[in-house]
């Protein structure tokens, strides 16, 4: 029996948690063991600090935009090595973008920039446009104009609406407002769906990555939706299944819209998910998880949880964990069963607004 | 109330507001609420100096991360926060690289003299 408990300690001491990489100050990206529960690692980034990560469709990539020379890093999930990295800046071009998507084989990155340009008695800064960066190249290889209806949503840093990329890699989509469809090849609109609009006010992790990465279903985008009714324009929202290929939307409204919602976490069971919203502004904010049940479109269970000013929402690999993290070093662990507060990590490392990438655990 | 009339100026003002039929009476369900006036701030971390270190966007501190060393990594990042930290981007790329943590590190912060 003695040896009966000791193998199942043993068992249990060992099980494998997911790694999370998250981007962090001031210039690298920090592995996680969730089930040692501290940083096992810290991949050094050589173009300087990482804004925002992407992970590849066939999820053995990740793609890092970093600030300081506007750069990109290619890390491999397996080593844990970067394998590719460059920056755009020249001694008299800059660019300014964060965030993108790369095809599906890996050799070009969708996104969109701001490009300054150095002249003899001033700097020329361009409008925002449509940017594709060649990865072999290491360099930006085509450009394209956006249409005036979109550039507000372009527009800012951090506000850029996110693209996905359609599993054949031919079609971009932008969520916001209005799913916007476009060719990969030279970014033409191909189609404005005019009903639905991620809501993440109020949240520092907009649109990029790690919003979607707990999701594990290539071709589908699955988010909350904020939706108003035709005759007086009450804020609803819901829960909305875009599939990427076929491009059709199945939303479902479940309630009045709270005035903050932050990404939508889904277990890998597909059935649970959580969100956290938030209410009050500043001084009066007050913040609660959300559990829904997807087979029913329904909210399950709430339950306040004190909320940082800004923070980020992430789910552990295996669904049974919330976190909130960011700003600051530290990630709070939550029960996703109970809703109610377990542990804080300490990182020892702030942690950027890249966002996190949780993943199962398959490192050297 | 027709015994009264007004003598000055600002009573005419009230007269005459009270005479106005109210456009305002039936208020829709789409109205939004009123959004309290906020203060202005200007956009960019090098462009405000505001007595103290920060403020939030009400012009408050009610807003910001606690402790406030949590922030400060992101006032040259996003510029959101009108703080007053180097310039990162430009001339001063080292001066956070001894402090990872700046809630705990942040003495080892860079001291910088433009």
């Amino acid at each position: 029996m003695k040896t009966l408990l000791s193998i199942l300690a043993l068992s249990c001491a060992a099980a494998p948690g997911a790694t999370i990489f998250m981007g962090a100050y001031p210039d690298s990206v920090i592995v996680f063991d969730e089930g040692k529960g501290q940083v096992v690692e810290k991949i050094p980034l050589v173009t300087g600090l990482p804004t925002s990560m992407r992970l590849s469709l066939d999820r053995k990539t990740i793609y890092v935009t970093t600030n300081d020379h506007s750069g990109l890093e290619v890390i491999d999930v397996a080593t844990r090595k970067v394998t590719n990295h460059f920056v755009l800046n020249t001694p008299t071009k800059r660019y300014r973008f964060n965030g993108g998507v790369p095809d599906p084989q890996g050799k070009l990155f969708y996104t969109v920039t701001t490009e300054m340009n150095k002249l003899n008695d001033r700097y020329e800064i361009g409008k925002l446009k449509y940017t594709v960066i060649d990865m072999a190249q290491q360099k930006v290889v085509k450009t394209a104009d956006i249409a005036k209806e979109d550039e507000n949503a372009n527009a800012g840093y951090y506000g850029r609406a996110a693209f996905e990329i359609s599993p054949d890699g031919k079609y971009l989509y932008q969520f916001r407002d209005k799913v916007v469809i476009l060719t990969a090849d030279d970014f033409k609109v191909v189609d404005r769906l005019d009903l639905a609009r991620p809501d993440f006010a109020d949240m520092e992790n907009v649109g990029f990555g790690g919003l979607l990465d707990s999701i594990g279903e290539p071709g589908k985008h699955i988010s909350l939706f904020n939706a108003a009714d035709p005759v007086v324009h009450n804020r609803m929202f819901g829960i909305a299944r875009f599939d990427l290929s076929t491009r059709h939307v199945d939303f479902t409204p479940i309630g009045p819209s709270p005035a903050g919602m932050a990404g939508l976490q889904v277990a890998p069971d597909k059935k649970n998910a959580y969100t956290v919203i938030t209410t009050g502004n500043l001084g009066t904010k007050r913040c609660e998880f959300w559990a829904f049940d997807l087979g029913r479109n329904s909210v399950t269970s709430t339950m306040e949880v004190p909320c940082r000013s800004r923070f980020s929402f992430g789910m552990a690999g295996d669904g049974k964990k919330l976190y909130i993290y960011g700003a600051g070093y530290e990630i709070e662990v939550y029960d996703a069963a109970t809703l109610k507060y377990e542990r804080t990590w300490d990182l020892n490392n702030d942690v950027t607004g890249a966002g996190m990438i949780v993943l199962p655990t398959a490192g050297p | 109330m027709k015994h009264l009339r007004p003598l000055n100026q600002k009573a005419s003002r009230i007269a005459g507001q009270i005479a106005q039929p109210n456009g305002d009476d039936v208020v829709a369900l789409q109205n939004p609420a009123p959004q309290p006036p906020k203060p202005h701030i200007p956009m960019g971390c090098s462009l405000s100096f505001s007595p103290g270190w920060e403020v939030d966007s009400a012009g408050g501190t009610a807003g910001l991360c606690q402790p406030v060393e949590r922030d400060i990594y992101d006032c040259y990042v996003t510029c959101f926060w009108p703080a007053q930290v180097p310039d990162h981007l430009n001339n001063y790329p080292d001066w956070a690289s001894k402090c990872a943590a700046a809630t705990k590190d942040w003495r080892n912060l860079d001291l910088v003299f433009p």
